[in-house]
């Protein structure tokens, strides 16, 4: 196969990691050496030739190949078995709707969430019980991994160079979740977003950090989703009051409450839908009084529509624990769901 | 061992600067702002300069509807017309 990459001979692993960081090409944990061979399984593991066009970024018209997104994938810790997932979630990604420029510049900090549906997750061992929203398998973790290092070294958003983020969160280092489909009564999220039943697909958020919240006192579904609707409302006071994707991650605790209930994600949707609003004046009972204006009485909806509710199943079997995650930027950066192994450009 | 570079190695012609003006005096400047607070006065310090100091004949001052994504298409087709830009971030 004919790589294009510029090659470099090191002597050994250890300054290789030398060789990288110095270079900021890391994003501070050791990197697995991309020497060609391990580059070209990934390829041929997708059956794309080096110059494969990924995709262009929409902005700086960058053009991302499968050569490059594979050097990075394979230094995060990738297999080639996990290739097409981050072959996916960037092909996400570089969807206009999603606004990745602005994603990786701002100064807001937001990370990139990736959620994966489907077959794939057994395939590659994902979990998405214990410690879903951390490092709960190998797969998650390379494949988050993968992403950010794509990001700094193929679009240049390293700290304080196209990454102005004043803060960040931890979500930056890696971010990826495997829906936990085998022990939830809902259809996953993938099919909810029209991804075909059996297709393995990822879906991809700017995301703020997750925020934990708990409820273990009661089983009704009304007073669970308020616990979650309290803390959206909550990051509407004191980050952003603006519309957009939010994403709730549900445990089996909770769930079993709601599948006692028959409630579907649709019925969950909806409910946050009508109860997560604010009032413009309530940021003046935050020390936002300075912006509240002439429209203290308007209502905002941190849903634009119930659909923009990412509903996810994930956690580990105790505990009445969950987790909202905060969009970005509001609606002017929406989710994208994209299938695994789709060709954008195919006919059907 | 034999490594490969991660980073981008492609060409960006598309983001070559701008040519120079020979002068400011008598242009019109467009000044476009991200939307965020901090930039109202620093671009209405910047445009008392452009005026003052430089000649500049005319500033059209025009706000992105997004802050974080790129200008709107209105405002780069209004851009045509002048001289020169100048697109500034702030918070």
């Amino acid at each position: 196969m004919n790589l294009n990459s510029k090659r470099y001979q090191v002597d050994d692993l250890q300054s290789t990691q030398e060789f990288y960081h110095s270079r900021k090409w890391t994003d501070g944990l050791p990197v697995v050496p991309p020497t060609p061979d391990l580059v070209e399984a990934c390829l041929e593991w997708v059956l794309m030739p080096a110059d494969h066009l990924v995709g262009i970024e929409p902005v700086r018209q960058r053009a991302i190949t499968a050569e490059k997104l594979a050097v990075n994938a394979v230094m995060a810790g990738c297999l080639p078995i996990h290739f097409p997932v981050v072959v996916a979630a960037f092909t996400a990604m570089l969807q206009e709707p999603f606004l990745l420029h602005g994603a990786t510049a701002s100064t807001g900090g937001c990370a990139i969430l990736i959620i994966i549906n489907g077959p794939v997750r057994g395939e590659l061992g994902m979990d998405g019980t214990f410690n879903a929203l951390a490092s709960s398998d190998r797969a998650t973790t390379v494949i988050g991994r993968a992403i950010r290092l794509a990001l700094c070294n193929l679009l240049d958003a390293r700290p304080g160079d196209v990454d102005r983020s004043t803060l960040g969160h931890p979500g930056k280092i890696s971010y990826c979740i495997a829906e936990d489909e085998e022990n939830s009564p809902w259809l996953p999220l993938a099919e909810e977003r029209d991804v075909p039943k059996h297709a393995s697909a990822v879906t991809v958020m700017t995301a703020g950090a997750p925020r934990q919240l708990m409820n273990e006192w009661t089983t009704k579904p009304e007073e669970i989703l308020d616990t979650f609707v309290a803390e959206m409302k909550a990051s509407m006071r004191h980050y952003s009051i603006w519309p957009g994707n939010y994403a709730i991650v549900i445990p089996p605790q909770l769930r079993a409450h709601f599948e006692d209930a028959g409630w579907s994600k649709a019925d969950i949707r909806r409910y946050v839908f009508e109860n997560a609003r604010i009032l413009r004046r309530e940021w003046a009972e935050c020390g936002k009084a300075a912006v509240v204006g002439k429209h203290g009485d308007t209502e905002y909806a941190a849903l634009p529509h119930s659909d923009h509710l990412l509903v996810i199943a994930a956690g580990g079997p105790a505990g009445g624990f969950g987790a909202v995650i905060p969009p970005w930027l509001g609606h002017k950066s929406l989710a994208v769901t994209m299938a695994i192994g789709a060709c954008l450009d195919c006919k059907p | 061992m034999e490594i490969l570079d991660p980073t981008h190695e492609g060409a960006s012609p598309d983001f070559a600067p701008a040519a120079r003006l020979p002068s400011l005096g008598g242009a019109t400047i467009g000044v476009i702002s991200n939307g965020k607070k901090g930039t109202k006065p620093f671009f209405d310090a910047l445009e008392r300069e452009l005026i003052d100091k430089y000649g500049v004949a005319n500033v059209v001052r025009r706000t992105k509807s997004n802050y974080s994504a790129p200008a709107d298409a209105d405002i780069m087709e209004e851009a045509k017309q002048w001289h020169a830009l100048v697109a500034g971030v702030g918070d």
